[in-house]
Order: structure tokens, then sequence, then C-alpha cells
């Protein structure tokens, strides 16, 4: 067994070593699921010993053969963009276990639920044969579902049901647009194969869209409508309001749930149509920029501190995939990042919000005030969660909403995606949004006198709850402070990924071919060719500017 | 010139941020632990971090001026920071005669402030974490000054915000703070969407005339000089774009007028606070960063036009807004807000160096007057209503011999900090080719004599005439509000929640000091000496700055002559030092012998016998309540609309609707299922008789479907 | 063979399907019903085997005997299948009649929509 499936599979074996540990033992089995999520996190940091950070190819891959006569392989490996989400996914996981050591109802099965939603999470990031990412995929909603219906709140059933439904039906679209795919390689190659690594190539060397290009656009947007309903963006958000709000304290996750939407944009809808990409870009971006003014907007007026965290994700959500249909260096870096940081910057801020529900039972905006003087250290760590939200510099949110902001910004000076000047003042304009919706919520929280005697009884948190707590908020501020942590292994993937979708055919780099390697700055600067529906043909970035306004150039 | 030359720069930077991290983590341990003695030791080390660095901007200055002009700009690189192929912004530091002279304002003013302030919050509960505020401020200030490249210095520029919002809802149990602290942190986000797409714009500028930049460093300001000039000598359009979209930022943290009005409710935060945050450095960031990014103003005469215009503009109306102010600390804010006009008045004429001149000498002068002001509210009980004050000279000596001293200077008493540095801004103004610029300086010069008067009506209201405060009703005895009862125990297996007797201790501890109220027995008193040394050391430079810095002194400093091309001459007219003498002895004189004798009549409590002008310019010309009212109305609008109306109706309402059809489609299909076997075994039938005669329709050739 | 033609044991499968049918359709108790399943097998048993007696004459060029036994096997698994069919079946009928004390066909419509 690869150290990926190591990874991958670590938490089941620990729900089945759970599952044997009678009920009754209550303790045992809560320490058991917190060494198997911290265990997970371990082996998960041993991808860096391993990694090649300049090498955008699969790395780490295993390849089994699984059904063979369908060509369906057990495939996974990790790249630059999947490399962050995993640990992510692991450093999450200890956080949402953590906080449900003060679960008491059925804690068995909790705790079992748990641990499998983080196996597919990590699977969905780890794999690489479509069939395997879309079984995780799809496996990641009956734990959700199950345990909003059991331990979430008041109307939990309605929330369970409808995202169960909604996300299903979103990503039963993909499965087609994947058996359309592995077919067309089938036609291009001779070999049927849901392997990404063999389809991508065939899209690389043109033969797999060959003369099919309407057929592209409708397959492009079966995977852009699972994976923005995954995401979500704008007008699919309801189910993430109903069950961000419904869920128990212990779903952390869901924050990681909704950056396998963003990852499947990345991975699938840049790498795979390359003509159809930049007829879409536009109206993908509008959709953002729409979530990103929308989510604010709303999120200013919500009376309950977690819808207002879902609707502040569906803005954060709108600046990542702003930034990866910017379809710019810049800008995609931004969006892979994006994930990465809002991952933790939800994962804290639905960490402390749990924190307090589990003291007060409320989520009532109106019913605290006065933390401050109550709580120093928990309004500390909130404070930076905020901060985070709000993208201010120092957190690790301005780097990505920065990147992606320049990217858009880029693209629209340099006539790769139109619109996209108007685009990101819009979006710039909506960071506005985000320091009026968090600022509030933290003067209703924290500030004032402590009327209530409810609060006035409250203790700070106690030291594992800071601990626990500390891990994501310091991950924020490493990833304010020094990005380069984060960016560095992921440039070489995003570099190759923007190119599979920008170059024109045989161009294109592809992860079949294990010998090409990328000359990073040769080709930023001159190797992306830009398949640009007005016939502009830019290269790179810097290139770009030039062959845009060619009348002006040095 | 290696990086060595200045490698001890960067610990100008990490000195107060060790400050910051002891004072955060370790400050309340000390105190809890040691008493009063924590305190002194919390208060020493809050002041040496900042006094350190300024020593070492000082060095820095002496190796500077002992360089020759052209070589006096050093890049001292720490560490990578945004860190990717095609664009890369380091953690780096510009060393030159610019930012070395903000460290040495900010570390100059910011160490005297910070002593005034052991003195000040002495009594505070919090205070470690008012000197962590402090610190981190001090932090951001100098990443914002030092910064090499631009977004950099725009994690200095929200650095100093966030600490400005912290510092103004520092009082946290008052709603009011925490609303003036959101309004400060709103509005300048509003700038900076300003100064981030300017950014972006001279990003893609920049990058797209530069076929490459060694390392991608496209926003570092020793290789921005070089290729701006080759990216917009062919368009001088983005110029523009660059420099108004830069401006508009500048707007917000420099509190220009459409963005002003959160800088007088930032009075919420401590006296020492307004004194370093929001009038000595901070709100002097805009003017640094015209003159940091001059090439990009310097291209663009309408962005010089449209800058001098607003700043003459947000001068006069400031101004106009402080004579109907009665709170000493409002009237000083928009006196500063007044003053922060003049410096963008000189930097739209072109003269950057005279703007910086008077950041100077206004960091000197307007702390002073704050910390006097705050000398002022320590005496006077927490009262800050200048009705009230009045003869305080007596009792005050100290505060009111330095307080004076700022008066003139601000006043521009002729041959003072402010009479000097205003000269020049006047002159380049009302010297310069554009008319609008001219116009600019003409309101500058009325808006001077206003100043003189203004602030001749707070010297005059606190310090002479009758002692008000004696003629104000007793006190009444402070009654503690009685807390609710406490909800008795439930079962807290987690330890969440206090027991009676922790919570019982906890509020005895909490039980505050003495509610001492301002009435008729109040006798104030002299500062301590933490905060009259301070005041002492400012009125000294108040006084002699000008001729320190003047007589271009500053600006061959800032701007030598042949190294850093093309800042515009002027010719001041000749009669310009006499008029503006004349102006600013005049106003002295005039609102001294108005206010010296004590409130007029048509200033008193019932705001009803007020002159309407001046009720309106109490108002502030209804300009903040409209624009809030408007803003917070219509933005609750919008957002309940989408969020009680469009979401659940149609983002929802499709969504339901979905689910809804295939409900009702069901009932219609649940009709068939009758339960009868016969009737299945019928459809059945019917079904395989269809299929069956299908099948030999087809045979016979007769159906092609 | 012996001169029986082909069409008479179509036709004797015809109206032995058609009873089964009828009988399925109007009648209410569920042992006749069976047994009238019971005789539509038997009419597919009859003409299945008829076809594998007689059809392979009428193809060209296919082996006889191979797609001969075709035919008698369906019979024998359709046998199977009827036989298995009949004990569940009647199983399920005995335990409804041990619940209801009836067996009236129409009584049983607990599994409408």
């Amino acid at each position: 067994m690869g150290l990926l499936s190591l990874i991958t599979f670590a938490p089941i074996i620990g729900a089945l070593i759970i599952a044997l540990i009678p009920a009754e033992h209550v303790k045992a089995i809560k320490g058991l699921a917190m060494v198997t999520a911290i265990a997970t996190l371990g082996f998960s940091l041993f991808i860096f010993g391993q990694f090649k950070p300049g090498d955008f190819h699969f790395q780490l891959l295993e390849s089994i053969p699984w059904i063979p006569s369908l060509g369906i392989r057990y495939q996974v490996g990790v790249d630059g963009i999947s490399l962050w989400m995993v640990v992510m996914t692991a450093v999450l996981g200890v956080v949402a276990t953590g906080v449900s050591l003060y679960e008491s109802k059925r804690v068995k099965a909790f705790m079992i639920l748990l641990l499998l939603l983080e196996t597919t999470m990590l699977g969905t990031f780890v794999a690489v044969d479509m069939i395997l990412f879309y079984t995780f995929f799809e496996a990641a909603l009956l734990p959700i579902a199950l345990l909003i219906w059991i331990w979430g709140d008041e109307n939990r059933k309605k929330a369970a049901v409808r995202v169960f439904i909604y996300l299903f039906a979103g990503s039963i679209l993909m499965l087609v647009g994947m058996i359309v795919l592995a077919q067309r390689t089938q036609l291009a190659t001779g070999h049927l194969s849901f392997s990404l690594i063999d389809v991508q190539a065939a899209v690389a060397n043109g033969k797999l869209w060959a003369g099919a290009l309407s057929l592209e656009v409708w397959v492009f947007w079966a995977f852009a409508l699972a994976f923005l309903i995954k995401s979500p963006a704008f007008p699919f958000h309801t189910w993430l309001v109903d069950s961000y709000t419904q869920a128990p304290t212990g779903a952390v996750l869901l924050g990681v749930l909704v950056k396998t939407g963003t990852y499947g944009l990345i991975r699938f809808c840049i790498t795979l149509f390359p003509e159809a990409l930049p007829r879409a870009a536009p109206a993908i971006m509008g959709l953002a920029v729409v979530g990103i003014l929308y989510g604010g907007a709303v999120a200013a007026v919500q009376l309950d501190i977690k819808k207002l965290i879902a609707f502040s994700s569906l803005a954060h959500v709108g600046f990542i995939v702003l930034g990866a249909f910017s379809l710019s260096y810049n800008g995609l870096v931004g969006a892979v990042l994006g994930g990465v940081n809002h991952g933790f910057a939800t994962g804290a801020l639905f960490l402390l919000v749990g924190l307090l529900y589990l003291r007060r039972r409320s989520r009532g905006v109106n019913e605290f005030g006065g933390l401050k003087a109550q709580m120093p250290v928990f309004a500390a760590l909130f404070l930076i969660s905020t901060l985070a939200a709000v993208g201010l510099p120092g957190t690790n949110a301005f780097v990505g909403e920065f990147l992606s902001l320049l990217g858009t910004f880029e693209s629209g000076i340099a006539h790769t995606v139109g619109l996209s000047v108007g685009y990101a003042v819009l979006a710039a304009a909506g960071v506005i949004l985000a320091a009026v919706y968090m600022l509030i919520l933290f003067q209703k929280l924290f500030y004032g006198e402590p009327k209530l005697p409810a609060i006035r009884r409250l203790r700070d948190l106690r030291g594992w709850e800071v601990a626990l707590a500390l891990v994501p908020t310091a991950l924020i501020l490493w990833g304010g402070i020094y990005p380069a942590t984060f960016t560095g292994p992921m440039q070489a993937s995003v570099n190759a990924t923007r190119m599979m979708g920008m170059n024109s055919a045989n161009q294109r780099p592809a992860w079949g071919n294990s010998a090409q390697s990328l000359d990073e700055r040769l080709n930023l600067y001159q190797g992306a060719e830009q398949v640009a529906p007005a016939g502009v043909h830019a290269q790179g970035p810097i290139a770009a500017y030039n062959a845009a306004r060619p009348e002006d150039g040095p | 010139m290696g990086d060595s030359d200045f490698s001890y720069v960067p610990w100008i930077v990490f000195t107060p941020l060790l400050g910051f991290l002891f004072q955060a983590l370790l400050g309340k341990f000390l105190i809890d632990r040691l008493g009063a003695r924590g305190r002194w030791f919390c208060g020493f080390a809050a002041v040496l971090v900042v006094a350190f660095p300024f020593l070492l901007g000082v060095a820095a200055a002496f190796k500077l001026a002992g360089m020759a002009p052209a070589m006096r700009g050093t890049m001292v690189t720490v560490a990578p920071w945004i860190d990717l192929v095609g664009f890369r912004a380091p953690l780096e530091f510009y060393v030159d005669p610019l930012s070395i002279t903000m460290v040495l304002v900010v570390t100059g003013v910011g160490s005297l402030i910070h002593l005034y302030a052991t003195g000040y919050m002495a009594e505070d509960a919090d205070y470690p974490r008012f000197f962590t505020y402090m610190n981190l401020f001090i932090v951001a200030m100098l990443i914002l000054v030092l910064a090499g490249n631009l977004p950099l210095l725009f994690v200095g520029w929200e650095g100093v915000g966030l600490c400005s919002y912290l510092l103004i809802g520092f009082w946290y149990k008052d709603h009011a703070n925490a609303k003036a602290a959101n309004k400060a942190f709103i509005f300048n986000r509003v700038g900076d969407l300003g100064f981030v797409l300017g950014l972006f714009l001279l990003f893609c500028v920049l990058a797209r005339s530069a076929g490459s930049v060694p390392d991608g460093r496209f926003l570092s300001f020793d290789l921005i000089r070089v290729q701006l000039v080759n990216a917009i000598g062919a368009n001088p359009g983005y110029a523009t774009a660059i420099a108004l979209l830069l401006f508009v930022g500048a707007c917000g943290k420099s509190a220009q007028f459409p963005l002003y009005s959160w800088l007088p409710d930032a009075m919420a935060g401590p006296t020492p606070v307004s004194a370093l945050i929001h009038a000595a450095t901070m709100v002097t960031a805009g003017v640094f960063m015209l003159n940091r990014m001059y090439p990009v103003f310097q291209a663009s005469p309408v962005a010089g036009g449209v800058i001098a215009a607003i700043g003459a503009f947000t001068a006069l109306f400031a101004a106009l807004i402080a004579f109907g102010q009665m709170d000493i600390k409002k009237v000083l804010a928009f006196s500063t807000v007044s003053q922060l006009g003049f410096m963008f008045v000189a930097c739209g004429a072109g003269a950057y160096d005279a703007g910086m001149f008077h950041v100077v000498t206004h960091a000197f002068f307007k702390a002073l007057l704050f910390l006097g002001a705050g000398a002022v509210i320590h005496a006077m009980a927490h009262n800050q209503d200048l009705r009230n004050y009045g003869g305080l000279r007596k009792y005050l000596p100290i505060t009111f011999l330095t307080v004076m001293a700022g008066f003139l200077a601000i006043a521009g008493f002729p041959y003072l900090a402010g009479f000097a540095s205003k000269e020049e801004i006047l002159g380049s103004a009302i010297g310069n080719g554009a008319v609008v610029v001219r116009i600019s300086g003409f309101v500058a010069l009325f808006t001077a004599f206003l100043t003189a008067v203004y602030m001749a009506r707070l010297a005059g209201l606190t310090f002479f005439g009758a002692e008000r405060w004696r003629e104000l009703p007793e006190p009444h005895a402070h009654e503690d509000q009685a807390l609710p009862a406490l909800m008795e125990d439930e079962p807290d297996p987690n330890r969440f929640y206090y027991t009676a007797a922790e919570l019982a201790e906890r509020e005895a501890h909490a039980a505050h000091a003495d509610h001492h109220e301002l009435g008729p027995e109040h006798k104030p008193h002299e500062a301590p000496l933490s905060m009259s040394i301070p005041l002492i050391a400012l009125a000294i430079p108040s006084l002699l700055a000008g001729f320190i810095l003047g007589g271009e002194r500053l600006q061959n400093w800032l701007y030598p002559a042949g190294v850093k091309p093309g800042l515009l001459g002027w010719d001041a007219p000749p009669w310009l030092p006499w008029v503006s003498g004349a102006a600013a002895l005049l106003g002295i004189a005039y609102g001294l012998r108005t206010y010296m004798k004590g409130l007029p009549a048509d200033q008193g409590w019932d705001m009803g016998k007020w002159n309407p002008l001046r009720r309106l310019s109490a108002d502030q010309f209804h300009y903040d309540a409209e624009l809030m009212a408007g803003m917070s109305v219509g933005g609750r609008t919008v957002g309940l609309a989408l969020s009680k109306g469009f979401d659940p109706l149609f983002v929802d309402g499709t969504v339901n609707a979905t689910g809804y059809t295939a409900g009702a489609l069901g009932l219609m299909l649940r009709k068939l299922q009758s339960g009868y076997v016969r009737f299945y075994a019928l459809t059945m039938l019917i079904g395989v008789l269809a299929i069956v005669g299908y099948l030999l329709y087809a045979s016979k050739g007769g159906a092609s479907l | 063979m012996n001169g029986v033609p082909m069409a008479a044991y179509l036709l004797l499968g015809l109206v032995l399907f058609t009873i089964g049918v009828v009988g399925v359709v109007i009648r209410r108790s569920p042992i006749v019903i069976f047994m009238c399943i019971e005789l539509m097998l038997n009419a597919v048993n009859l003409t299945t085997l008829a076809f594998a007696r007689y059809l392979p004459q009428f193809v060209a060029g296919r082996e006889r005997g191979h797609t001969a036994v075709a035919g008698e096997m369906i019979v024998i698994f359709i046998m199977a299948v009827a036989a298995a069919e009949v004990a569940v079946g009647l199983g399920i009928i005995m335990a409804i009649f041990r619940l209801r004390d009836s067996t009236d066909i129409d009584q049983m419509n607990v599994l409408r929509g």
C-alpha cells in the first residue's frame, strides 16, 4: 500500500476498529478517533518529504486495475494542486474530531461517520481515475447527510434531504460527462480508459475533441454544473446555507466538502476543455462576481451566525472561481491558494462558533454581546479568523484574494477574458462588504457590557480548546506571512494546468508524458498560447499585453 | 554598496514587533504576578521598543547623509513573501531619505506618545492590551513607510487601519466606540478599493511595457521609477487613471473630503491614540504614499489638479466645521482633516517635499496639541466639552505653555514650524501654472486665517475666562445598577461556566474604580511627569522645526536636485510671507480677543440660540449624518430584500419548485397503483398486446418508427 | 413428423394461454390465479417445444442438434422457475391466510399508492 492509499484509508481503518468497540466505551471511541485523525495528519505530512515541487505530473502514483473491462482503475496521485488540499483535509480532520469530543449522542456512530467523511474527502483529492473520483465525490454525501440528519439542529431532516438530493442531482450529469470522455478517449486512442492521465493526453494532442465542439461545450457544462453546485456558485448556494446552519458542531469538514467543488473546477474544467473554456469563462466569472456581491450583501443582514458564515463562504468561493476562470497565471495561483486558505479560515470560524454554540446553544447574533470582557482569549482567536475573512494583509486570505483579483484584472487588460476589468472592480468592492458583515458580527458578539446572566457565567476557552483553535489560526497567520510555503509546490502544476487550457493542440503539456518538463519561466512568458475567440494569440501574461495592444509595446 | 550597509534596518521593524509579542503574550501575566512593578515594566518595555528604532533611524539618517545624493536608495531584502514565477513581492525595505524621515517622525513622536501613555493609561485595567495594540501599530506604520514594494506598503497600510480599528474600539464596553471603529475601518476599505485597483493597473501597465523585470519584482520601488517612464510615456492616460485610483486610497487613509468623516468619530479612542494615529502618523500615510509614488502623479497634471482641488476644499470645509465643535478633541480632529488638506494641496501642486514638510511639522504640533488636550481632559475628569473649561492656565501651567506653543505653530505665527511649512505649500500652489491649483492656493490661504481663529477659540475657551465648571450642578452619586440575578447552576460537566462562588469573586474584582465626575468642587491638577515631559519635548520642535528643516533643507534631502528629476519649481509671489503672516496674526488676535473673555452667549448650552450657520457647522453641514443614514438604511434595505425576498422566493423557490413538481407528479401517478392484482394483470396484458401488435405491424413492413 | 402440423401445437398453446390470462384477470382466489399462471407457463412450454421441434427445418445452414437442445433447455428452466415460484407464492398465501383468515385477492391491497 502506497503512502497516498495509507493516508486516504487511515480514517476508515480507524473507523473499522471503532466499529468493533462496544458503544458504551465512549472514552475509548473518542480517543481512538482522535488518534486516527492525528495519525492521518502525520501520514499526510510525509508527502512533503517525497513531493518534487518543480514537477507538474501526478506524483506518488499508485495504479491498480479495478474494473479492467471498462478501463477503470484504482489510480491515485498528488500534484501541486491537490497536495495542500490533502494536508488541509487532514488538518481540519483533526480539528473536527477534536471539537466532536464534546459530542454525547450516539458517539460511536458519529465518530465512524466523521472518519468516513474524512476518507471520502481525501479520496476525492487524490483520485486520478475519474470513476474513482466520482465514487469518493458522491460517497461524501452519505456521511454528510447522516451527520446532519441525526445530529443536526431543529430543521435537520429537511436540510439533510436537501443536501443529499441537491448535490446528488448535480453530480449525476458529471458521470455522463465522464462516460463521454472515456468513450471519446477510446475513439481517439483505441483504449477505453477513465484515467484522467489518459483522457488529458488525448485532449493535449487535440484528438479527443477534434470536430466535436458542441459536444465539448455540453460536456464542459455537465462538469461545470456539478462543481459549481458543490462550490457553491451563486444560484446554487441554498444547500450550503441549510447544511451550514443545521450541521452539528463537528462538521467542520463541511468547509472541505465545498473545496471539492472548486478543486474539481480547476482539475477538470480547465484542463480538459480547451476550446470550450474561453467561451464559458465570462459566464462563470459573472456568476462568481454575483456570488461575491450577493453573499456579502445578504451576509450583512443575517441574524444567525452560521448563516452569516455560509453566505460569507459564498462570497469567498466567488474569489476562488473568479481567479480560476480568469485563466491568468496569478489568478489561478490565487484560486488554488484561496481554496487552501478558505479551508483554514472557515475551519477556524466554524470551530470557534461551534465552541460558542456548545456553551450557549444559540446561533443568534443578538444573543451575545460583551464576550470580549468575558472570554479574552476566545476574542483574540476569533479576531484573527475575522480578519482572515475580511482579507486583511498578514492573513492568508489576503494573498489568495489579492492574486485572484490581480489575475482577473490582468486578464481584462490582456483581453484574455472580456469584461474582466469590470469583474475585478466589482469583486474588489465585495471586499468592502466583507469588512461590513464581519465587523458587525464581531461588534455584536464581543463589544458592549456582558449583560445577559448566561454570558456573565461563561469561562474563557479551556486549554485544549485553545490548542485546537490555534492549529487553523496559526496556519492563517503563517499563510499570510510566508505564503511561499503554500505557493512553492503548486506553481509548476498551476502553470501546466493553465497551459493545458490555453495552448493550442500539441502545445499543451500532458500528464501522460512523464518525460515532459516545463521550464517555468520560459513557459510562463512564452509558452502559453491562447485560444481566444477574437483570434488574439497571446503568449503568457507579458506577451499577452503586447499582443493585445501591439501599437504601444516597447 | 551592498545590503550589509543597512542590514540593521529590518530591526527598526522587528524591535516593536518583539515588543508587541511581549505585551500580547506576557503583559497580563506580568501584571497579575508583579502588580505595580509589572505595570511599570510593561510601560517601560513599550516605550523602549519604540525608542530603540528611533536610534537606528538616526544612525541610518546619518549614514544616508554621508552618501552621495544619487546613491541614497538601498533595498534591504529580508525574506520572500509573495513569491510566484512571474510576480515577486519580497519582504524588502527601501531605505532612502523619504522612508528614514518618516521613520524618525514615527518613532520619535511615537516614543514620546508611548511615554505619555504610560501616565495617561496608568489607571486602565487593560494596560498591556493597550500597549499591545500601540506597538503593533508602530510595526505596521514602520512597514508602511519602509516597504520596498507596493503590496508590502499595502500590508502596512491595512495594518495601521487594523490597529486604528482596534484602538478606537479599545474601550469595548461601549457600542458607540465599536461603531466608530467599524466606520473607520470600512471608510478606509472604500479607499483601499481605489488603492488596490490602482496597484493592479500599475502592475498591468508595467508588466506590459517591461519585457522582463529581474525576478518579476514589478512593484518594487527601486524598479518602478525606471520602468514607469517607459510604461507611461507612451500612454499618459494610464498615469491619470493610476494616480486618481491611488489618490482614492489616500483620501480614505488621510481623511479627505468624501471619506473624511471617520476621523472625527475616531476620537472615541484614548487620547494618546488620537495623537499618535489620528493626527501625527497614520493619517499622513496618504501624503507619504503620494511622495513615494510621485513619478505617477507627476506624469498627470489632471490628477494634480484634482488632488489640489480636493485638498483645498477639504481644508476649508473641515475648518468651517471646526467652528461649530464643542468637544475639544473634535476641534482638533477637524483641524487635522483641514491640515491634511493643506498637504494635498502641496502634492497637487507638485511640491511633494512641501507636503512632507507639513507632515513633519504637523506631526510635532498636532501631537503636542492632542497630548495637551489629553492633559486637560485628564485634569477635568474625562470631560471633553469646551463649555465646561475656562481659566485652566492657573491650574495647568506646563500644559498651558506647551499648548500655546502648539497653538501658535499651527496658527502660522511667523517663523514657527507651521508658518514655515504652510509658506511652502501656499507658495507652491499660488505660484503654480495651473488655474485650479492656483485657486486652491488662495482657498488654502483663506483657510490658514480660519485656522488661526478656530485654534484661538480652542485655546481661549480652555485656558482663559471664568472657571465655568464651577457653575455645573453637583454630580449625581454614581449608582451601581443592580446586576440581574444569576440563574442557578445547571450540571456543567465540561466546565464551561463559572461556579457561583467564582463568579461572585470575579464581579467583586471587576467592581470599578471611583466614578469621579466634574462638579463645582472639582480641582484640576497638573499631569504627572511622564505626561509633561513629552509635552515639553514636542513643544521645542513645534517652535523650531521651521528653522531646522526650512529653507529648502528638507527639499534637498528628499528630492536632491538632479537626482529626482522633474520636481516642479515655483515662483512664490514675494508678498506671500507678509500676507500669510498678517492673516495668521490677525486671526490669532481676533480669535483670542473674542474667546479670552469666556464663552460667547451664542455658543452656550442651548443650541437654539446658536447662529444658524454655526449650527450647520456643528452638524458637519449634515453631510455625515445623511451619508451614514443613506448607506446603512440603503445597505440594509438591499440586504434584507435579497435575504428575505429574492433568496427564498427565487433562488430557493426554484429549488423547492423542482421538488414540489416531482412530488405533484408522484401524487398523480400513485392513483395507478390501485392495489388490485387483477388490475395490474390487465394492464400487463394490454401492454403485451400493444407490443406484440406493434411487432406484428412492424414485421409486415408497415412501420418505420 | 407424425402428421400433426405445427399450427396445431401453436393453436393449443394459444388456447391454454388465453384461458390462463382470462383466469388471472377475472378470478379472485389466489389459488386459481396460480393455476392459471401455471397454465400460461405450460402454454409457453408447449409453444417453445413445438418451435424446437419444427423450426430448424426452416433455418438453412444451422446445425440442427445444437439449436434443438436450446429450446428444450428453456422449458426445463421455466419448469424449475415455476416450481420455485409456486413454492414461494403458496408460502406467501399461507402467511396471508393465517394473518387475515381470507385469501380474497382484492383485499390484499395494502401496498396501493
